[in-house]
């Protein structure tokens, strides 16, 4: 998923229960960062990670950001 | 939020320590959130997860625990003071996982043969809490002198905390509560 596919609307679907997650949070992750440099982000330093939780079964699942 | 879901908050026992006494805190905290209507839980003992030592953090998940965090709305750690810090297998099973954690509750109970209660372990346990997304309360359990808490079968002899695990927990849930609707009904803008 390309950074611009949140703030175009497009939601994650949970693969549990096919309804449309709730984005709520970025957390960076920089342990990613030292295997896949290309993907960090160069003002925070390290690879946005998306967090999304599904409203009906609570799984929460992650979305990195290009 | 799903209402009809039950609260979950497992409770982390933070030592494999043989003859531990942290044991009969976590057994006691476990009783008391087992008592809460609308809540589940369930003992998470580290000595019973299998994780090797030659690796760290997310590549040596465990899949049951990993599950359990997921499915967790809360945790309680219950953690002793060793050397005025956390236990280092405590801290290596905890970095297993992180997206698990975030935006969820904890609640932290000090353990300690002192008159202190863990309260350094604690304040030592903050930072890690806030760096893996999680949420702290403003109650802590402080078990100090725990081996004149409870008598040698493990069964509570001080029953203040009783009152005082009842504030920790009232806390602990309303918090778990506001963070789950928060996760799954408010966006980040």
């Amino acid at each position: 998923m390309s950074k611009g596919d949140q703030s175009k609307g497009v939601k994650m679907i949970c693969p549990s229960c096919g309804v449309e997650m709730n984005y709520h949070a970025d957390k960076l992750d920089y342990t990613a960062a030292l295997t896949e440099p290309n993907k960090i982000d160069p003002e925070l330093g390290g690879i946005l990670d998306e967090v999304h939780t599904c409203p009906k079964c609570g799984r929460t699942d992650v979305r990195k950001t290009d | 939020m799903d209402g009809a879901r039950p609260v979950f908050i497992p409770v982390i026992l933070g030592t494999p320590r043989q003859g531990r006494m942290s044991e009969h805190v976590a057994r006691f905290v476990l009783g008391e959130v087992s008592k809460r209507e609308g809540v589940e839980t369930e003992l998470i003992d580290i000595r019973n997860i299998s994780i090797p030592v030659t690796d760290a953090g997310e590549n040596v998940k465990e899949a049951k625990l990993s599950e359990t965090i997921m499915r967790a709305d809360a945790l309680v750690i219950v953690v002793p003071e060793y050397n005025h810090g956390y236990p280092g297998l405590l801290k290596h099973v905890l970095d297993t996982n992180l997206k698990e954690y975030i935006h969820k509750a904890v609640g932290i109970c000090g353990v300690s043969a002192g008159g202190f209660g863990g309260t350094r372990v604690i304040q030592n346990l903050l930072p890690v809490m806030r760096e893996l997304g999680l949420v702290t309360i403003f109650w802590d359990g402080n078990f100090s002198s725990v081996q004149n808490i409870f008598d040698t079968s493990g069964n509570l002899v001080d029953q203040a905390y009783i009152k005082r695990i009842d504030k920790f927990l009232k806390e602990l849930i309303w918090m778990a509560k506001v963070l789950r609707y928060g996760r799954e009904k408010v966006p980040l803008e």
